[in-house]
């Protein structure tokens, strides 16, 4: 089966078709991914910010960490699902843009940087948490999640404006 | 003069034209401070609400998370008022009849209302009655997330 047949399959899903055909279901999905992002990005955001040293840099890191984890993973739940019912709705059109691929594969290099950061430091955070300035390779990784998951957004939020034109 | 006669003047005015005459990409971009300013506004009271609702943050006083979260609350609000302003103004007309235009903003009024009273009180006093805070949390989150929701919507109606 070939991606654009796929995507038919979704589009005409029942799911799909439910979606796209209720008038309030498409915009409360919109409302929570967005709702998630609050949690998801804008918590991360915080952390990131945090490993940068400039917010909170009196506060250890990993109280941030710690504390901040299930909320933002939960966020990325959210995020994820519904964004994923958003793509069902929409499959057929949004896989004709390349700024929707643009938008994955940044996704897959951010959690790729999240995945490295949580291997590499996030099993000793005790060990470096608790210093105000923090090594140059975890400062290195707020930038690069940062600038990833701003970038994510923006692409985002293009897609409807590339789908029109 | 009516709301729509006022509408109509602010769709017709020169900064719509100027608005009006760019790229169309150029709504794409408000759109995105739009987003940028509304996740800076409701990622900090989030934070500061988790604290308030005893959920998250444990080690950090309330006072501290609202003073390290007050500036990004308020380029959050200035990033949303100067980009909603570049988005509303050339088609003002076409907000005028949306139920969820005017909701938007009733429910943006009694949260910030809302965040210039009893938000700033607790968050400001040392040791709030807890009753109080918890209450404060849920009230705010509930409105800026409807305020979020809201305007979500008013572009599918």
């Amino acid at each position: 089966m070939s991606l654009i047949e796929f995507a038919q399959v979704l589009y005409d899903s029942e799911t799909g078709t439910a979606l796209r055909e209720s008038i309030y279901a498409f915009p409360i999905v919109e409302g929570l991914h967005l709702i998630g992002l609050a949690f998801s990005f804008g918590l991360l955001m915080f952390i990131d910010l945090r490993l940068l040293g400039v917010f909170l840099r009196t506060v250890p890191a990993q109280d941030l960490l710690y504390s901040l984890r299930p909320w933002l993973l939960g966020g990325f739940l959210i995020t994820i699902a519904t964004g994923i019912l958003l793509f069902i709705a929409t499959a057929t059109k949004i896989i004709l843009l390349p700024v929707f691929y643009i938008k994955l594969a940044l996704i897959v290099l951010a959690g790729i940087n999240a995945i490295v950061f949580e291997l590499k430091w996030g099993r000793n955070v005790d060990v470096w948490g608790t210093q105000s300035v923090l090594p140059t390779s975890i400062k290195y990784a707020g930038l690069v999640s940062l600038v990833l998951w701003s970038a994510v957004i923006i692409t985002g939020r293009l897609i409807p404006y590339l789908n029109y034109e | 003069m009516s709301i729509l006669e006022l509408f109509k003047a602010i769709q017709t005015s020169d900064l719509s034209r100027f608005i009006g005459s760019q790229n169309h990409l150029f709504c794409a971009v408000a759109q995105m401070f739009h987003i940028a300013g509304l996740i800076l506004l409701l990622a900090s009271i989030v934070l500061v609400s988790l604290r308030l609702l005893g959920i998250g943050l444990p080690n950090l006083s309330v006072i501290q998370l609202s003073k390290a979260t007050k500036w990004l609350v308020w380029s959050g609000l200035g990033l949303l008022t100067v980009s909603g302003i570049v988005i509303f103004v050339p088609a003002a007309t076409n907000y005028a009849p949306n139920t969820f235009f005017w909701s938007k903003f009733i429910l943006l009024a009694i949260a910030l209302l809302l965040h210039v009273t009893l938000f700033r009180k607790v968050t400001t006093s040392e040791n709030p009655n807890p009753f109080i805070a918890k209450t404060t949390a849920v009230l705010s989150l509930s409105l800026w997330f409807s305020v979020a929701f809201a305007g979500r919507f008013i572009g599918f109606f």
